[in-house]
């Protein structure tokens, strides 16, 4: 089979499911303002959110992570991917899975598991597609032609293997029968967290720690942050889950463990992310941020920090008693999941496309224009959730105030969330257009091929 | 000997898998095994009927969670809140949840809390309200002097009336583990109940 399959086709899908999910966005923040738009069963507010949710992180997030290590890895390890034949096989199966999923939580077939709704055979059909990447990732590592393991292999054999546990806790070991109540919580918020935590994170690092040094063509800042971050994160990640429980009926000891371990999620974090400021400060001032590639991963870096500290700040027991359950929350997982692991990803593709397809970008302009409509779109979208979190919060304290009441107060936010929610909806599509034209395009034959060819193809 | 994790997969792999062990094992598996609140109860705690059973699967599909929180925090604000009639509603403890197979705790409230909720309104106001949720409750003044309804809750006006009853029976066991829906002179809180 063709080198780098697998790759193209997972990018290809992902870049159309980011379409959906954000279709899936702006309906829900539509209903906030307009709740009689599409009231029918399959496109009711909480299923519409749950769409949202899922085609972001599965059909979206985690498939163009997937497809674009499928073509990073085979390259830094001066290899050639394990397997396509098993990386086509898995991506085939793997949207299909999805798809089926999607259909499931539109006709309301669903598990109680945030962010992992899609009810069996599918969840255990995505534990299959994970060992089928996890057989190629580990094959790749093993039959490789460099000695050392760069960052991104640790980061990438890491999520593989923590996933593996987080996905088995979340969605098998929850429903089973003998676990309920607040045990059943503790294991699903364990696994929303980690999903996150342990997922998205690495692997979204993972393409960072290869495409910043690549695309400014300067070594890394610093091996040694790169080994605290990473052996700091996986210990520390995982103790978190509890926090999303913070003043409610779970142990208090747990909960401040959790707390305690969210503090400590500043060292790793902020180890990456010096490492990746000091990566772009070494580079030449001319060229840094010359096209989206640089800026996206520039911004996603701002966003990763700006989500990293907000985390610890609002698991603060006093702090989490105005943020929790409101949209701050909302707010913080955006910025995560869209502003700092989407920012990746999308620079990934913009990377990856033009060597999948051997020749140039289509349009570098389009691409910052996308860049910058998305980011000045994007901020004011955050912040709103943050203010109207923080307004809801406060709110709630007074006992006079109605339910409806804190509520009414929250229109004006909801109205903005919209608009620059569609601002980040129109930049999709110039992401989009791009992408599709580099990969199917008729453009200037000039443009120069510049694939990569993985070393001693075939032997 | 010199252990060079960096030239190994089996290290790497080995390391990160143990680094990660530590905390999934402390914050999964121990946390029941400490804490018998999370799973057994020394308090009588409500067993579901077949309805409610139907009803908490209705709940489950039409994703009522992803609005309503079901847990009265720790804290005085969400106890006078979703309390009633000057009666603070007590804090959820875990115990009372150890008949729920299927948990709605929730993390966002774009609704108001449903911990406590059994009792509070009649049988009778849930179906006006499922059926039309926005032309209920409060109603406000805008600037122009012309009323809204500020409720954004969608309506499940297309579930069918067995379901809305289901649904409605398992709403009404909400919170009621702990006996707290009565007066100070021990009089039910609402007409309708007795």
């Amino acid at each position: 089979m063709k080198q780098d399959t697998a790759a193209k086709t997972m990018v290809i899908a992902s870049t159309l499911f980011f379409g959906v999910a954000l279709t899936m966005g702006l309906l829900t923040a539509l209903k906030f303002i307009v709740p009689t738009v599409g009231e029918i069963e399959y496109l009711s507010l909480p299923r519409v959110r749950m769409l949202h949710t899922n085609i972001n992180l599965f059909g979206w997030l985690l498939q163009a992570n997937m497809g674009i290590l499928f073509w990073i890895l085979p390259r830094i390890l001066h290899t050639r991917l394990f397997s396509e034949k098993l990386g086509v096989a898995m991506g085939v199966l793997y949207n299909l899975t999805v798809i089926g999923g999607l259909i499931c939580i539109m006709l309301g077939k669903v598990k109680n598991v945030e962010y992992g709704e899609m009810p069996p055979p599918f969840d255990y059909l995505v534990a299959v597609c994970w060992v089928m990447f996890a057989i190629n990732v580990f094959g790749t590592v093993a039959i490789r032609k460099v000695k050392y393991l760069y960052v991104t292999v640790w980061y990438t054999l890491g999520a593989v293997i923590w996933t593996t546990f987080v996905w088995i806790t979340g969605n098998m070991f929850s429903q089973m029968p003998m676990v309920a109540g607040v045990n059943q919580a503790n294991l699903i918020w364990f696994y929303v967290h980690n999903a996150v935590g342990l997922i998205f994170t690495p692997l979204g690092v993972a393409i960072a720690y290869y495409l910043i040094p690549k695309q400014l063509d300067t070594p890394i800042y610093s091996h040694k942050l790169s080994m605290i971050g990473f052996w700091v994160i996986s210990f520390v990640y995982v103790w978190t889950g509890a926090h999303h429980m913070i003043h409610g009926p779970v142990s208090h000891w747990l909960q401040t463990v959790a707390i305690i371990f969210s503090f400590s999620l500043i060292i790793p974090v902020m180890a990456v992310i010096t490492n990746f400021f000091g990566t772009f400060a070494t580079a030449p001032r001319v060229t840094r941020m010359q096209g989206p590639i640089p800026k996206l991963l520039m911004m996603g870096t701002v966003y990763y920090i700006f989500t990293c500290l907000q985390g610890p700040f609002q698991a603060i027991r006093s702090v989490n008693e105005i943020t929790s359950k409101t949209d701050w929350v909302v707010g913080h997982a955006h910025m995560a999941l869209f502003g700092a692991f989407s920012y990746y990803a999308m620079a990934g593709i913009y990377y990856v496309a033009p060597k999948l397809s051997g020749r140039k970008l289509y349009s570098e302009k389009l691409g910052d224009l996308q860049f910058w409509i998305m980011t000045l779109a994007s901020i004011p979208f955050f912040a709103v959730l943050w203010i109207s979190g923080v307004i809801q919060g406060f709110a709630w304290l007074n006992p006079e105030n109605t339910f409806v009441e804190t509520l009414a107060a929250l229109k004006h936010a909801h109205i903005m969330r919209f608009v620059t929610g569609g601002g980040i909806f129109a930049a999709y599509f110039l992401f989009l257009y791009n992408v599709l034209q580099t990969f199917f395009g008729k453009y200037g034959d000039e443009a120069v091929a510049e694939t990569e060819p993985v070393a001693e193809l075939g032997s | 000997m010199k252990f060079d994790v960096e030239r190994s997969l089996i290290l790497t792999a080995i390391g990160a898998f143990l680094f990660f062990a530590v905390g999934a094992v402390l914050t999964t598996v121990v946390p029941p095994m400490v804490d018998k609140t999370m799973w057994a109860s020394e308090y009588p705690v409500h067993e579901y009927t077949e309805q409610e059973l139907r009803g908490i699967e209705v709940y489950k599909s039409q994703g009522c969670v992803y609005c309503h929180t079901q847990q009265v925090r720790k804290l005085a604000s969400d106890q006078r809140r979703y309390g009633w009639r000057l009666v603070e509603a007590p804090a959820s403890e875990s115990w009372e949840y150890v008949n729920d197979r299927v948990n709605f705790l929730g993390t966002k409230r774009t609704g108001p809390d449903l911990a406590r909720v059994g009792g509070k309104y009649s049988s009778e106001w849930h179906w006006a309200h499922f059926k039309d949720p926005r032309n209920m409750g409060e109603k406000f003044p805008d600037r122009k002097g012309i009323y809204e309804k500020a409720s954004l809750m969608p309506s499940f006006a297309y579930l069918s009336d067995e379901e809305i009853k289901d649904l409605t029976a398992y709403i009404q066991t909400l919170g009621r583990n702990i006996n707290w829906r009565k007066d100070e002179n021990g009089n039910p809180l609402n007409d309708y109940e007795e």
